[in-house]
């Protein structure tokens, strides 16, 4: 199959899970205990308003009528709301609803995606080393350390590291780093390092799994018999083969690198899609709230086309499916 | 060459069988994290029963007086700033978090066995329908999916319960749907079949001990991931709704305090996190056990 | 005689396992001139292999050589370190495997694989590493060379990874080749295309080769000069027209008895050996063949006989020797 046609196909399913997720996430809000998307809501939400500026207040209410076709039967209302989305036609959100919420996402999703980029770039710099050297030096005490700082860090979760980082950089060595807020690049660097410690044992532990397995396949052998040199070895017939499929690991850990970032944000108050998605979700502020899962579960999904396209590209033996 | 090892039987099935019944605990022992971990386990599992009645105090209880103490002997753990003991509160959220994590992982492994064995029995477009599924809720954050279940039926033990379990099955339909796939067309059941056993006979005695095994190892790695969705949910303020105590709202509380009461995160995160670790050596440790050709 | 290429004395190589040392070579002498082809036959299990892998540093890492030398260029190659020893490999002694199913990278084109040597020991530079790959698959059979080149494994057949297996092992045009079982993996119309092509090989690049194989058949028919072992042990060793024509330790004979013959004789009766080789855990202090000879006496059982010279540059390690050799005649 070619690869245009690949991708054609893999952003249709993308497509297709995307309403599945609006709509479904739309009807279930619907019909939550408290009815979000009818008028009392939106009303109740848009309440201080109607007594400062009734003008101003009767206007909100029409375009949030609008907007979501509340006046219309259930099934238009779905089909308005998922089409609107897929447009990026997010309208405005209850909380604040004199700023649309493509432009409180234009702010935060590059803040977002640096984090989980940053992360992960971060645990293949880290994991893939730590990895070979835990295969090279395999069954020694070097090793047994290696994978259980890989264990630890694929079993503590990004928001305990984060607070213990707050904790650490915030009280007891103060000073060196921001533990904080967003602005500066060295604001990037404890949100970012907690958030690959996961991925960075997940990578270790591949690496170094992969590399044994790798190095015990006959045409290791082979290739000392053509008297090539043990790092050279190491390097052309062992690592690179593993980080071939590498990707195949990395993919899975996008969901729940993006859904780390969403955590981390929170913990060092970083004005991303997780603190807004956090911000929407604990003030009942729905059309945020789904725009939000939205667009990250979307990143994800992107994000795991590209590897797809990078691994049948880089593997002569997968053929694309 | 020397050392030339004879292939493994088909499937490697036989031998498991024929192993001393604790076999697995004396491989599962030479593991010092693992035998370490269970011991933690273990605790928590005691402390998740009998921790209301220990506790000194009820989790509601509030004594402003004495809110923000550090750690003292009336208050080992130090108190929040509404004068929750904190001792009484980790205690209380033992119990919460295993009834949500035993739950959330045994309604997973139910839909997922549900629909694994569907998958596997039918064959054909069921398989194509549950794998395809599969392979979404794999790909998919479904923590997201969570937070919406939860904002819709509330924030009590029940509905997070529910919305985890309901979300986390793929990886037992997978799991399987590949055991229920092994065992139709596995070689070791034609063997016996064509030496006339039962069928009965077959899944007793050659296929049960391998399915069980690979279950239980599933079912170990399950418990700390659902316990740490539990506790993530808390992060965005969407967990257990105070003042049910949870080590998440803990942690949360404490990220927010940290600056000031220390203590605060001291014992909750470091109690949480020495759990979430346990569990994974546990399971590393089954794994290793209970199945040599896994793991390492 | 020339001087040889390879002299290897005393050669012990021994395997640290759970379950205690396997002694797997145990004082193994010989030696091989310049464009000769020695056969070593064995069962599998008799240290065949392992002597040879050895020599090149590539035993597993339970192994070691626990004594001996392998004189070759006039150095120890027991003695060299890890770079001395990989800059010998592949450049004056080639090696090829067993398996050329496992035996290829699958991720790494033909022609790189077999360029890769070349490159490593500076034996030749890119472009000229080049044209040689594309000369050297033509030579060893491959059509059209340079859409092969850019092939991986996976699109060739058993006997063109084998050929392939080939070009690498003489890319560097080694005075030695070390074939281990090249031809075992593959079918028998296939085996006999391999051993055309060795033999081609040799006599072109008066190349000498040394002939691992289980199966006698294909040893008497390529080799000039066979070594049997059995045990770790060098049981008998001769040029081949006095090895086919008084072979004379009782396992050669049993090796031959359970042979099939092909021309399918009326009075052969195929007489397996009974029992089984079994791994050496203590240092062998009598004939290792011994519980498995039809001819042994109390003596084999407690005394090692030592390899004794008879007519012909025929070496023999038996105790009944000389009752055998009689009674065959």
């Amino acid at each position: 199959m070619n690869l245009a046609l690949f991708i054609g196909k893999r952003l249709l399913t993308i497509l297709i899970t995307v309403v599945a997720i609006l709509a479904i996430s739309f009807i279930m809000m619907r019909f939550a205990p408290g009815g979000f998307f009818n008028s009392a809501t939106i009303a109740s939400g848009l309440g201080t308003l109607a007594l400062q500026n009734p003008h101003l207040y009767q206007e909100y209410l029409q375009m949030f009528e609008k907007q979501y076709g509340l006046n219309q039967p259930l099934w238009r209302q779905t089909l308005t709301y998922v089409w609107h989305s897929l447009t990026f036609n997010f309208g405005t959100s209850f909380e604040n609803p004199s700023v649309p919420i493509i432009t409180q996402l234009k702010t935060a999703l590059p803040i977002s995606a640096l984090l989980a980029g940053g992360s992960i770039v971060l645990a293949l710099l880290i994991g893939i080393p730590l990895g070979v050297i835990a295969a090279v030096k395999r069954n020694t005490w070097i090793d047994s350390v290696l994978t259980t700082l890989s264990m630890t860090g694929q079993a503590i979760p990004s928001y305990v590291l984060g607070v213990i980082a707050v904790l650490l950089f915030g009280v007891w060595i103060s000073g060196i780093l921001p533990v904080n807020g967003w602005g500066t690049p060295a604001d990037a660097v404890l949100p970012i390092v907690c958030l690959s410690a996961g991925n960075i044992g997940v990578i270790t532990r591949y690496m170094r799994s992969s590399l044994v397995e790798g190095l015990r396949q006959e045409y290791i052998r082979t290739a000392e018999a053509k008297g090539i040199r043990y790092w050279h070895i190491i390097w052309r017939h062992g690592i690179r083969n593993s980080l071939t499929a590498l990707i195949t690991v990395v993919g899975p850990t996008f969901a729940f690198t993006v859904v780390g970032t969403v955590w981390v944000e929170n913990i060092f108050s970083i004005p991303g899609l997780g603190t807004l998605l956090a911000n929407a979700f604990t003030s009942d502020d729905i059309p945020l709230a789904i725009t939000s899962v939205y667009i990250l579960s979307l990143m994800v999904m992107l994000m795991n086309l590209i590897v797809d396209i990078t691994y049948s590209l880089l593997d002569p033996r997968v053929k694309l499916r | 060459m020397a050392a030339k090892t004879l292939a493994a039987p088909p499937a490697g099935l036989v031998r498991k069988t024929k192993r001393p019944r604790f076999g697995w605990w004396s491989r599962y022992r030479r593991n010092k994290l693992a035998v370490f971990g269970l011991g933690w386990v273990v605790l928590f599992f005691i402390i998740g029963v009998i921790g209301p009645w220990i506790a000194p105090h009820n989790y509601a209880y509030t004594n402003f007086l004495a809110a923000n103490q550090p750690p003292s002997w009336q208050y080992p753990f130090g108190t929040d700033s509404v004068g929750h003991d904190m001792l009484s509160e980790i205690l209380w959220s033992v119990q919460n978090a295993l009834e949500i994590a035993l739950g959330a992982t045994f309604i997973s492994f139910l839909v997922g066995a549900a629909l694994g064995l569907w998958a596997g029995l039918k064959g054909g477009i069921a398989d194509q329908i549950v794998m395809r599924l599969v392979d979404f809720m794999y790909a998919f954050p479904t923590y997201f999916l969570d937070l919406i279940l939860v904002t819709t039926f509330g924030r009590g033990l029940a509905p997070i319960m529910f919305a985890i379990g309901i979300t986390g099955w793929a990886g037992y339909a997978r799991l399987i749907r590949g055991l229920t796939l092994r065992l139709r067309e596995g070689e070791m059941v034609e063997a016996a079949r064509a030496l006339g056993s039962t069928q009965r006979h077959i899944m007793i005695a050659y296929l049960w001990p391998n399915v069980r095994n690979s279950m239980l190892v599933a079912l170990a790695f399950g418990i700390p991931g659902d316990l740490t969705v539990m506790a993530g949910l808390s992060v965005v303020g969407m967990g257990l709704r105070p003042p049910l105590p949870s080590f998440g709202n803990m942690i949360a509380q404490a990220g927010t305090n940290v600056l000031g009461f220390p203590w605060l995160l001291y014992f909750p995160a470091g109690i949480f996190a020495i759990t979430l670790l346990s569990f994974l050596f546990v399971a590393e440790g089954l794994q290793e056990a209970l199945d040599p050709k896994g793991g390492r | 005689m020339s001087d040889p290429l390879l002299k290897v004395e005393n050669l012990r190589v021994e395997f640290q396992r759970s379950d205690g040392i396997v002694y797997a070579v145990n004082d193994v002498s010989f030696s091989i001139a310049p464009g000769e082809t020695v056969g070593v036959v064995g069962e599998s299990g008799s240290g065949k292999s392992t002597a040879l892998m050895a020599l090149l540093g590539l035993l597993d890492a339970n192994g070691r050589v626990t004594g001996g030398h392998a004189w070759f260029q006039g150095a120890d190659l027991l003695k060299l370190n890890r770079h001395q020893l990989e800059d010998i490999r592949g450049r004056d002694i080639g090696v090829v495997f067993q398996d050329p199913m496992l035996g290829l990278n699958p991720t790494m084109r033909i022609g790189d694989q077999i360029m890769e040597g070349m490159l490593e020991h500076h034996y030749a530079s890119m472009k000229q590493a080049f044209q040689r790959t594309l000369d050297l698959l033509a030579e060893v059979g491959i059509p059209d060379p340079p859409a092969r080149f850019r092939n991986y494994p996976f699109e060739f057949s058993g006997g063109m990874r084998q050929r392939v297996m080939i070009a690498m092992a003489i890319a560097c045009e080694p005075q030695l080749l070390i074939a281990d079982e090249p031809t075992t993996a593959l079918d028998v119309t296939v085996q006999m295309q391999i051993l055309a092509l060795l033999d081609k090989l040799r006599r072109e690049r008066r190349m000498s080769i040394i002939m691992i194989t289980h199966d006698l058949g294909v040893a008497t028919n390529f080799c000039d000069r066979i070594i049997v072992m059995y045990g770790g042990k060098i049981m008998e060793t001769a040029p081949l027209d006095e090895f086919l024509h008084n072979p004379a330790h009782p396992y050669t004979i049993a090796l031959f008895g359970s042979m099939l013959e092909p021309d399918d004789s009326e009075d052969w009766e195929l007489h397996p050996i009974p029992g089984t080789a079994e791994p050496l855990l203590e240092f062998p202090q009598a004939c290792p063949f011994a519980p498995r000879c039809s001819m042994a006496q109390p003596r084999c059982q407690t005394e090692m006989p030592q390899l004794r010279l008879f007519e012909n540059e025929h070496w023999i390690a038996c105790h009944r020797a000389e009752e055998v050799m009689s009674r065959a005649g």
